[in-house]
């Protein structure tokens, strides 16, 4: 009996999972409301205090030093210690990753996947076309794209201005919950809530004013 | 798995950050030691850069750095990021702002700071040797320059250098200066030095 409890419940579970409904809507009051965009429109540099929690403990805090460049797709990222020490260095732009650094525990192939992945989500706008636009039932109004690699992208904005952005599953399963600030700037404050089999969340403060990056200038 | 990476860690961060050499000019060292034998405690600001290509300009830490003979060390960042390590009497902890509070860090991070402040412990008492690792020589000068240049291929590549600066007048350390590659680096300056003066009460024990 438990045993075949135990496999129906993934199921169960899958079934109880679905992508939410969102009404169609893109006018208020005769209004019509621009989708949410809180993402990066130069190259920028941000460098975060970053606390990643696991099971609701906090594991680790770091500085995290992003440069994000939309123009070419291309991330560059860095982790370091607050002593300083570097423990994880890499890029990533459409042609491929490269990983400069990374120490244990972060030297696996799937944490560099992830992270990136993560950071792109947070700062890069999605390549692909808004495929609907409306309300939630929590009354947010949400911007849906549907993604090339499969899956959809939520991007959204609460009544407090805090844009929310989620990425589900092709079954509708959510897997990243992203929120940003609210104010002037949404990268002010992140956090980010992981919904794999080991779940994970980052919290992201701001610690140094973030920085347009001019190529003329940087020579970069 | 997981302890075999921390032993991994251990290793490299013992090659990157403690290594210190034979001696290349023994009476150098030798007087290093001497003059260093009368510091009985210090206390320090410093303020740290790290430069990195992905950074347009240095990354600036800055912190409390406090010592008392023979081997207890207080290295405290109060910025960009608030941490604690705490050296004495053969256990170090780790402190991490989080939440605002301080939490004591329990993954392996303080082992691994008990190693680096191992060694700046044995800088402090002017001792520079004892590791192969590197290789050392003296440059003299308004202050004396320690430079470490790495022996064998496991830190070429992940170091270049080490200067280490310090007063000709007390063997006290002013600069520490690491040299990863040509576009990154890590300075610490030694601001503020008091040698010898009674430090706060309770700045070696645990953070309640």
């Amino acid at each position: 009996m438990n045993l075949r409890l135990l496999l129906i419940l993934p199921l169960l579970l899958a079934s109880c999972s679905s992508l939410p409904e969102i009404r169609p809507s893109a006018v208020v009051a005769g209004k019509v409301i621009a989708c949410p965009s809180p993402f990066v429109a130069r190259k920028t540099l941000f460098i975060h205090a970053v606390e990643a929690a696991a099971a609701g403990e906090t594991r680790a805090v770091m500085i995290g030093v992003t440069v994000a460049d939309p123009a070419s797709r291309t991330l560059s990222c860095a982790l370091m210690s607050p002593e300083g020490m570097v423990l994880f260095e890499a890029s990533r732009n459409p042609s491929g990753t490269q990983i400069s650094r990374a120490l244990p525990p972060f030297d696996e192939e799937e944490f560099a996947r992830g992270l990136l992945d993560d950071i792109e989500l947070i700062f890069f706008e999605p390549p692909e076309p808004v495929d609907r636009a409306g309300f939630s039932d929590t009354g947010r109004f949400v911007c849906r794209r549907r993604l090339q690699g499969g899956g959809w992208l939520d991007v959204g904005k609460d009544g407090d201005g805090r844009v929310q952005i989620r990425r589900y599953s092709k079954g509708g399963t959510l897997r990243r919950s992203v929120a940003l600030a609210a104010g002037a700037n949404p990268y002010a404050a992140i956090e980010l809530q992981a919904s794999e089999w080991i779940g994970y969340s980052l919290s992201m403060t701001l610690v140094e004013p973030e920085a347009v990056l001019d190529e003329a200038l940087s020579g970069k | 798995m997981r302890g075999q990476a921390g032993r991994r860690l251990l290793i490299l961060l013992f090659l990157l950050l403690t290594a210190f050499p034979d001696a290349a000019g023994a009476d150098d060292f030798d007087r290093l030691r001497r003059d260093a034998s009368g510091i009985s405690s210090l206390s320090a600001d410093f303020v740290q850069k790290k430069s990195m290509k992905i950074l347009s300009a240095p990354l600036v830490s800055k912190g409390k750095f406090y010592y008392a003979a023979p081997d207890s060390i207080r290295w405290e960042y109060v910025k960009p990021i608030r941490s604690i390590v705490i050296s004495n009497q053969g256990s170090t902890k780790r402190y991490i702002a989080s939440g605002g509070k301080m939490i004591e860090d329990k993954t392996g991070g303080a082992l691994a700071m008990k190693i680096v402040l191992d060694e700046v412990a044995g800088w402090m008492k002017g001792k520079f040797t004892a590791n192969p690792s590197f290789a050392a020589r003296v440059q003299e000068g308004p202050e004396t320059q320690i430079v470490l240049t790495p022996t064998g291929k496991n830190t070429a590549g992940l170091i270049e250098k080490i200067e280490i600066t310090v007063s000709r007048k007390d063997a006290v350390v002013k600069t520490v200066r690491i040299v990863e590659g040509a576009a990154a680096e890590t300075r610490i300056d030694f601001l503020h030095t008091v040698v010898n003066q009674t430090l706060p009460p309770g700045t070696f024990q645990d953070i309640p």
